[in-house]
C-alpha cells in the first residue's frame, strides 16, 4: 500500500469528513476532526493493518491543542486532530490499540489532554510533586532557571 | 489464574531508584506471591529532563548537540534522526559521502552498544567473564569512534547538511581490520551463548513476549524482532543509504531473553558487514552543504532505528531559527508496556523474583518514563489497572 492509496482509502470511507492531506515519501498527514478522531483511527488500525502505534505529537497551538498519534510500521499515517485549550478532550485509543497507553499519558502531562475513556490516566514523565495544572509544553509556562544550591548569587 | 506458592499473602518489593543492578535511576516496584511475580510496576519519573521544551527554547545548531545528549550510547542515532528532520525541512539533497559516512558511524554505534548490552546482561546472569571478555572487545570499536569522529562517547559526527569530517583512508584500514577481529570474537560469543549452561539456564523462558502482545503493546527494536516480527526501520523506511547497503533483519521466534541475545549478536554480525560494505562502497565527494540557520515552514517526521529500536523524532518549524514544537520518542518508552507485559506471571509462565534482573535488562533500557500498577484481586482471578494510592486504599494503608 502506497501513500495514494492510503488517502484514497480514507477518502472513500470518511467523504470530506477528513482533510489536509499531505503526503511525502512514506508519509500521510491529514486531519480529522475530534468527533471522528477515534474511528478514523480504528478504521486504520482494523481495515488497513496500520496497528503499530509509533508515538503521540500534541503541540500547543495558542488558542488549541493538536493531538496527533503516527501509526504505521514502513509507511507512516498521522491523524491530526485539534481541540479547543480549555476543554482539552479527546477519546482514548486505548482499546483499540493498547500500547497508546503510554503516549497518551504522556500527553496527559506536558500538555493536560484529557484521554476519554484511559482507565489509568496518572503522572509518567513528571515527578510526583509537581504542581497540578502546570503543564510544561504548554505556551503560558515560563521555563525558571535553576537556582543555585549554595554560594553565588539568585 | 492459579499460582503455586506455598505462601497465602503477597508482598511488595521496591527495586530502586539507586539500584544493585543498574547504573540509572528506575523503581520497579514488584508485587510477589511467594517467589513468583504477580504484578510489576516501572517508575522512571526521575529522570525527565525537560529535553522537549529546551529544544524549542534553543536554535537549530545548538539542538544538535543537546539531541546528542538524550542519550550517551545511542548520540549517534539521535543526531542522525535530528540531522535528518531538520534536513526535511529544508528539501536538499545531502551528499552521498556523507550518507555512507553516517551509515559506517550509525552501525559502529550499534555494534559498541549491543556489545554493551551483551556484557551487562552476562553480568546479570552471574557470568562475570564473559563480560569482561566483551567489554574489552568492545574497546576496539570504541578506539574507532574515537579514530573517526574525534570523540570517545558522544561523537558529534553528524551536522545539518551532512557530517563534520572526512575519514582518512587509513583509518579504513584500520577499521577493516578491527572488523575482521571483531566477526571472530563476536561469532564466538555466539557459541557461548548458544552452548553454555549457564547462558541457556538462566536466559531460555524467561521474560516472555508473545508475538500477538508485541503487537498488540507496540514493542519496537531487538524486544520485537525476538518475538518473530520482522519490522527494521533500516529495511521498512529506508534512511541515508539503507536502501543500497545490504543487510538481513534478524528474527528470532522464542519470544525469550535468550532470544533477544541471539538477535543482537547476529544484529551485531550484520553490522560488522555493513561497515565493511560502506568503507568499500563510499563514494567520493564533499561531506557536506551548508544550509541557512532558520528552515522554511513545515514539519517533518523522522526515523531512525537506533540499538535498542524505533526512534522518532518530529519537529514542526514556524520559519524562525527555532523549532515550535519538537517531539522524540526513545524506543525505551515504547517498551515500557511490554516490559509490565513480560514481567507479570500469567496462567503457566511465572516470572521468578530472580529472573527479574536480567528480563528487565533485556529490553535494553534506556530511561525516561512510566507510573503504573497492576493490581490482582485474587478470589476473583482478575488484573486490572490502577495507581499506587488505589492500590494502598484498596489494601488498607491509609
Amino acid at each position: 500500500m502506497n501513500e495514494e492509496d492510503v488517502v484514497s482509502k480514507l477518502k472513500e470511507a470518511f467523504g470530506d469528513k477528513v482533510s489536509e492531506f499531505k503526503t511525502a515519501p512514506r508519509r500521510v498527514f491529514f486531519y480529522a476532526p475530534p468527533e471522528y478522531y477515534k474511528e478514523v483511527v480504528r478504521f486504520l488500525a482494523e481495515k488497513l493493518g496500520f496497528v503499530h502505534l509509533q508515538a503521540i505529537t500534541a503541540t500547543d497551538l495558542g488558542d488549541e491543542i493538536e493531538v496527533m498519534p503516527h501509526l504505521g510500521r514502513g509507511l507512516t499515517v498521522s491523524v491530526r486532530t485539534r481541540v479547543p485549550k480549555d476543554k482539552p478532550v479527546v477519546d482514548s485509543v486505548v482499546d483499540v490499540i493498547p500500547g497508546a497507553s503510554v503516549h497518551e499519558r504522556e500527553a496527559h502531562d506536558m500538555l493536560g489532554v484529557e484521554f476519554r475513556g484511559n482507565p489509568n490516566l496518572t503522572r509518567i514523565l513528571l515527578p510526583e510533586d509537581w504542581p497540578k495544572g502546570v503543564y510544561p509544553l504548554r505556551r503560558e509556562t515560563k521555563l525558571t532557571p535553576p537556582k543555585p544550591i549554595r554560594g553565588g548569587k539568585e | 489464574m492459579s499460582f503455586s506458592s506455598s505462601y497465602e499473602r503477597f508482598f511488595d518489593i521496591p527495586i530502586g531508584p539507586q539500584h544493585p543492578a543498574l547504573k540509572e535511576p528506575i523503581l520497579l516496584k514488584l508485587i510477589v506471591e511467594g517467589e513468583h511475580v504477580v504484578a510489576a510496576d516501572v517508575d522512571v519519573s526521575y529522570t525527565h529532563r525537560g529535553v522537549e521544551r529546551a529544544m524549542q527554547e534553543r536554535n537549530y545548531i545548538q539542538n544538535i548537540y543537546l539531541a546528542e545528549r538524550i542519550c550517551g550510547i545511542c548520540n549517534v542515532a539521535h543526531t542522525l534522526c535530528y540531522c535528518q528532520n531538520v534536513e526535511g525541512l529544508y528539501d536538499v539533497e545531502i551528499p552521498s559521502r556523507a550518507l555512507y559516512i553516517r551509515v559506517l558511524v550509525e552501525e559502529l554505534a550499534r555494534i559498541h552498544s549491543h556489545l554493551l548490552w551483551l556484557g551487562v546482561a552476562a553480568h546479570e546472569i552471574g557470568f562475570d567473564t564473559l563480560f569482561m571478555y566483551i567489554w574489552r572487545d568492545r574497546e576496539r570499536v570504541m578506539d574507532l569512534i574515537e579514530e573517526i569522529t574525534g570523540n570517545r562517547v558522544t561523537s558529534a559526527i553528524n551536522t545539518i547538511g551532512g557530517v563534520r569530517r572526512d575519514i582518512r583512508p587509513e583509518t579504513c584500514e584500520r577499521c577493516l581490520k578491527a572488523m575482521d577481529y571483531l566477526e571472530e570474537r563476536t561469532k564466538y560469543y555466539k557459541k557461548v551463548c548458544e552452548t553454555d549452561p549457564t547462558v541457556i539456564a538462566r536466559c531460555t523462558g524467561v521474560g516472555i513476549l508473545k508475538l500477538k502482545d508485541a503487537i498488540r503493546l507496540c514493542a519496537v527494536g531487538p524486544t520485537l524482532r525476538a518475538s518473530n516480527i520482522k519490522y527494521d526501520v533500516r529495511a521498512d523506511d529506508p534512511y541515508a543509504v539503507h536502501d543500497e547497503v545490504p543487510f538481513n533483519v534478524i528474527v528470532y521466534d522464542t519470544n525469550d531473553t535468550l532470544a533477544r541475545v541471539l538477535v543482537r549478536i547476529d544484529e551485531t554480525l550484520e553490522s560488522i558487514n555493513m561497515v565493511r560494505y560502506c568503507i568499500e562502497h563510499m563514494p567520493s565527494g564533499p561531506v557536506r552543504v551548508r544550509l541557512k540557520l532558520s528552515p522554511p515552514v513545515g514539519e517533518h517526521l523522522s526515523r531512525v532505528e537506533a540499538p535498542r529500536g524505533e526512534l522518532i523524532h518530529y519537529v514542526k518549524s514556524n520559519g524562525t531559527e527555532k523549532p515550535e514544537r519538537y517531539k522524540v520518542r526513545t524506543p525505551t518508552f515504547g517498551n515500557i508496556p511490554a516490559l509490565c507485559e513480560m514481567l507479570t506471571s500469567k496462567g503457566d509462565y511465572v516470572v521468578n523474583i530472580a529472573d527479574v534482573p536480567i528480563a528487565f535488562a533485556s529490553i535494553d533500557p534506556c530511561l525516561s518514563c512510566t507510573a503504573r500498577v497492576v493490581m490482582l484481586e485474587r478470589e476473583k482471578g482478575k488484573l486490572w489497572v490502577g495507581s499506587l494510592d488505589g492500590l494502598r486504599r484498596w489494601r488498607g494503608w491509609g
